[in-house]
Order: C-alpha cells, then sequence, then structure tokens
C-alpha cells in the first residue's frame, strides 16, 4: 500500500507544478482589474527571490530545463507587463532592495562568487567564534565535582553514622533491660494511648530516649542516650578538634516528700564549673567546695557543690566515693536537688511567679568508647542505691532549719527582685478595670448615672494629681 | 547494692510526656544545630538566586543537608524539605542562568 500511496502524492505534487507553470499571462491579462499590478509586482518579486533561492540548485542539477523554463515565464511576463503599463514605473523601487547586493550580505555573492573547488588543496574552514561556556571543558568543573563528592561523602557517612549510632543505642537498652525490667514496671514509653513502641524512642539521628516508670520512690526516670553526631559529617570534623563522648543523662523524678531539702552535686571539674551557672537551683543554694578531694575523700578532678554540708557528707559515704573512684572516666555529673526548677532564665524580669521546683536526681554517665556497655551497668546500680539512701537518710534539726532558712532567702530574693515589676502588673491591672467600668457607664443610657460618673471621677484625677503635703493649722496670733 | 523487696510498682505507673518547651529552646539540652542551618541555608540560597553566586547556592545544600541530618523525628518535614527544594532551586537556576565553571569565591 505504502508505494501506491507514495505513487499518488508524487503524481498530486507533478500536477501542482504544472498547473503552476500553465497558469497563462495572457489569462491574467485578460482580467485587467485593479489589482493586477500588485500581482505583477507580487509575481516579480517572487520570481526575484526564487531565482536566488534556485540558482545554486538548479546549477548543480546541471540543469533542470522544466524548472528553468518555468522560472522564465514569468520574467518574460514581467518585461511584458512593464511594456505595457508604462505609467508604473515607480513600482520597481519598492522591491529594489532585493536586488540591491549590499541588501542581503553574502547572499548574492555566494550566488555569483563561488570559489572554485579544489580537490587538492585542503578546503579552508572557518571557525566561528562560540562563547567559552559552551565548549565542554570538564576540567574547570573541578569546584563543581569537588562539590558533588563532597555531598556523596557526606551522605554516606549520614548513612553509616546513623546505623553505628542507633546500634550503640540498641546494645545500652539490651545491657540494661534486665536491670530496668527488675525496678521499673514499665520500661520503655512512647506517650501514646496504645504503647505501640516499648523501648527506646529515637529523637533525633544522635539522640534516643527511655521513660521508665513504676517504682517505689521515684514517679519516673527518663534516660537520654546523647551520641556523638555521627551522622553529620561537620560535627565529626568539629569533635576532631573538641573530642566529645557518648553520654546517658538520666533524670528521676523524684517522688514529693521523699528527700530532705537540700541541694547537691559532683562531678568532673568542667562540667561541674559549667551546671553551676546553668541550673538555678545549684546558683541559688549552693556554693563550691574549696578543696574537695580532702573534704569529702572524692577523686581528684571532681568538684562538689554544697548546700548542706551534713547532708553532703552524707551523700558522700564510703561506697559512693568507692563507685566514683572505679568509675570515675564514666561518671559525669550527679545533681540531687529538691528545689529543681531547670536552666537559668535569660529573661528575669518577665516572670512574676517563681519558677515549679521539683525534686529531682540527674546523672551524666560517659559511655565506654568500645562499646563495653558491660563496663557501666553498675552505674545504674548506683542510681538505684542513692534512691533508696534519700529515701532513709534525715537531716538533723539544725540542718533543716539552715535549708529552710535559705528556701526563705531565695524567695524572698525573687520577690525584692520582682518587686517593681509586680507594681507595675497591679497598675496595668488597675487601670484596666477603671477602663472596663468607664465603657460600662457610658454604654448606660442614663445621662444622670453618666454625669455622676464623670463627677466622681474628676474628684478622684484632681485628688490624684493633687500635691502632697501635711496640713498645718496656723493659729492666728 | 541490692534489695530483698522488689522496688516495682504497677500503681505509680505514669505515662511518658514529652516536654513541654521541645523546640522552643528552652530545654536543657536542646540541640539548636537544625534551626541555624535552616536560616543559614536559606540565607545562602537568598544570595545564591538574587547574586547568582554559584558557590553560595552549593553552601545553602549543605547547610540542608546539615540540617536534615541533625533535625528531630518531631521536627516538620516540610520545613526540612522545603529548605532542601530552595537550595537545588538555587543550584540549578545559577547553572540555568550561566553554566560556566563555577569560580571560587578567592579567585573573582
Amino acid at each position: 500500500m505504502r508505494p501506491v500511496f507514495a505513487f499518488l502524492l508524487l503524481s498530486l505534487l507533478c500536477a501542482c507544478q504544472l498547473n503552476n507553470a500553465n497558469v497563462s499571462p495572457d489569462a491574467e491579462d485578460e482580467t485587467d482589474n485593479d489589482f493586477a499590478e500588485f500581482d505583477d509586482d507580487f509575481v516579480e518579486a517572487s520570481y526575484d527571490t526564487e531565482t536566488a533561492e534556485n540558482a545554486d540548485s538548479s546549477r548543480g542539477a546541471g540543469g533542470d530545463s522544466f524548472s528553468r523554463e518555468r522560472l522564465e515565464v514569468p520574467k518574460k511576463y514581467a518585461v511584458n507587463s512593464d511594456e505595457e503599463e508604462d505609467g508604473l514605473v515607480e513600482n520597481d523601487d519598492e522591491f529594489e532592495h532585493f536586488q540591491d547586493e549590499e541588501e542581503f550580505e553574502g547572499y548574492d555573492a555566494g550566488d555569483t562568487m563561488e570559489p572554485p573547488i579544489d580537490q587538492k588543496t585542503e578546503p579552508k574552514l572557518k571557525i566561528p567564534n562560540i562563547p567559552l561556556h559552551f565548549r565542554t571543558h570538564w576540567d574547570s568543573y573541578w569546584m563543581e565535582m569537588l562539590m558533588v563528592a563532597g555531598l556523596l561523602a557526606y551522605f554516606a557517612n549520614f548513612f553509616a553514622g546513623k546505623t553505628k549510632n542507633a546500634r550503640l543505642a540498641q546494645l545500652w537498652f539490651s545491657t540494661h533491660k534486665a536491670l530496668l525490667d527488675e525496678n521499673f514496671a514499665l520500661v520503655g514509653d512512647d506517650g501514646k494511648v496504645e504503647n505501640e513502641n516499648p523501648g527506646l524512642i529515637k529523637e533525633s539521628e544522635s539522640l534516643y530516649t527511655l521513660w521508665c516508670s513504676g517504682r517505689t520512690c521515684c514517679e519516673g526516670m527518663l534516660v537520654e542516650l546523647k551520641m556523638i553526631k555521627r551522622q553529620d559529617l561537620v560535627s565529626l570534623v568539629a569533635g576532631l578538634m573538641r573530642p566529645q563522648l557518648d553520654q546517658a543523662h538520666i533524670k528521676i523524678e523524684l517522688t514529693r516528700g521523699l528527700m530532705d531539702s537540700f541541694v547537691f552535686a559532683v562531678g568532673s571539674k568542667k562540667t561541674i564549673s559549667k551546671v553551676f551557672k546553668e541550673y538555678t537551683d545549684l546558683t541559688k543554694f549552693c556554693s563550691l567546695v574549696a578543696k574537695p578531694e580532702d573534704r569529702y575523700n572524692v577523686p581528684s578532678g571532681f568538684g562538689v557543690l554544697s548546700e548542706i554540708p551534713e547532708a553532703t557528707s552524707a551523700i558522700l559515704e564510703s561506697r559512693v566515693i568507692t563507685a566514683l573512684n572505679k568509675y570515675q572516666s564514666y561518671i559525669d555529673y550527679l545533681h540531687i536537688s529538691d528545689q529543681f526548677s531547670g536552666q537559668v532564665q535569660q529573661e528575669e524580669g518577665s516572670t512574676l511567679k517563681q519558677p515549679e521546683t521539683r525534686p529531682v536526681l540527674l546523672a551524666g554517665f560517659n559511655l565506654p568508647k568500645h562499646a563495653e556497655m558491660e563496663t557501666i551497668k553498675p552505674l545504674l546500680l548506683l542510681i538505684f542505691y542513692l534512691m533508696e539512701r534519700l529515701k532513709t537518710y534525715r537531716m538533723s534539726k539544725e540542718a533543716k532549719a539552715k535549708a529552710d532558712k535559705n528556701r526563705l532567702r531565695v524567695e524572698e530574693e525573687f520577690l525584692k527582685s520582682t518587686h517593681a515589676a509586680r507594681a507595675e502588673a497591679a497598675a496595668q491591672r488597675r487601670e484596666d478595670k477603671r477602663k472596663q467600668e468607664k465603657e460600662r457607664v457610658l454604654a448606660e443610657e442614663d445621662p444622670e448615672k453618666q454625669r455622676r460618673w464623670e463627677l466622681k471621677e474628676q474628684k478622684r484625677q484632681a485628688k490624684k494629681n493633687a500635691p502632697k503635703m501635711k496640713r498645718l493649722a496656723v493659729k492666728s496670733l | 547494692m541490692s534489695y530483698t523487696v522488689d522496688p516495682r510498682r504497677k500503681e505509680k505507673i505514669n505515662r511518658y510526656k514529652a516536654p513541654k518547651n521541645q523546640g522552643q529552646g528552652g530545654g536543657a539540652n536542646e540541640d539548636m544545630m537544625p534551626d541555624y542551618m535552616n536560616i543559614l541555608g536559606m540565607i545562602f540560597s537568598m544570595c545564591g538566586l538574587m547574586m547568582k553566586l554559584k558557590w553560595c547556592a552549593w553552601f545553602a545544600l549543605y547547610c540542608s543537608c546539615i540540617s536534615f541530618s541533625s533535625s528531630r523525628a518531631s521536627d516538620d518535614a516540610k520545613q526540612v524539605l522545603s529548605s532542601f527544594m530552595l537550595s537545588v532551586s538555587a543550584v540549578v537556576m545559577s547553572y540555568l542562568q550561566n553554566p560556566a565553571a563555577m569560580t571560587p569565591p578567592w579567585a573573582s
């Protein structure tokens, strides 16, 4: 079928061509209408362009007699028409630019002055000026390659780091699970109605949390496994300069009334000086103990923050000191407080209410470098031991009195510091109340009432603005 | 350090409550890295788009990568995604406008 269609198409084309060629000029002459002159011009113009276009092909083809004949016909006609209509000479000017050699640069020139192709000599190739960036010099893209390589390295490290962190956290959990199960009725909670995921909760790629609850002495225990950000290449590089360790932060919310009122902290000197500034309870109640090695026998490199010396020495008894000595490198800090209220607030004046305090036991442990989690298992036992100790320990009367005095002092300090703010707030409240009253009175329709209120208000204002002075009775002499 | 009595108490079970101030910068161990990187990435993206600085666009891409890797599970994933899209579009646009190789900031 296809050749038949092709043949039909070809024959149709031929027919069209023949029709064009056979349009007789005389026939058009006969229809001497108003547009004849435009038609003539159009034919002339089309002839010129056509000749220019087809010049090459016709020459190259070795003289296609048919096409040449076809092209010559309009030329003849054009001449004839010029001869016939002498008055329309100005029309030549309109399409003169088609014949202008300078109008089309290199157009006619190529037509007329084509250099003879020399087979023996190499043809002269003219390379145009291509803009620099279109040339594909992949070497110049070295920065991009570096960036892409960096991105690939980052993501490779991301997956490796996150897997390692997850593995370490899981290892910690599996090592301590038996001990936790023995101590807590609920181990691992995601906070949802149905506990869908009992176990570690992934907060981020480097932070895992575990909630345990259902034990005597405490409301709950939150373990935060704060790993090195192995998934982040930038943090890893930063860690080369400032080495970090995987850490486990334990926060136990003690039952109210379980422990006597005192604040105490022990830990590596660096951490102690940091938390001393950070936490409100430590800042307000404690003082840094000088020479704690001699006084409490803590290992060298450890600092002690103490409020009541009696309580501090009771906590730092021989068993705890032994544990501190043995696991010195793994213990970052221990913080026991009945007045814990979080970090120091930056904007001190803005809070009018004293922050809520609660008794807590906080601990920070460094995880061993080579994933030997068994070595730090006794540290969790130490925490449970401390809890039991806090439950049984009772301070002497003097120490209790001192602690109460301290709490009173802190409260007074707070009230004093917020006095101005509180006075301002009270004034604001009064002003608001007055405004509301005014609105209420203005909303009422009784003019008598309004007038009375205005009078009262004026009197009040006058009294307020009047200079305060003592009334002196002047005796007339 | 061993106990004879079972310390477990079923009646004392308290369910886990996520800290209220999470993401507000008030937490003790709050990590602000993802937020900083998000903002930095946005600034770099804008610089890359507006000033046609290719290295800025690339830095924006790195910033959004860091923001992604250190974001919390509770964080809004849309924010990280939009940061990524912005930085990628900054890179693509800067190379569409000028496909020439990047010149380091110290060379120009």
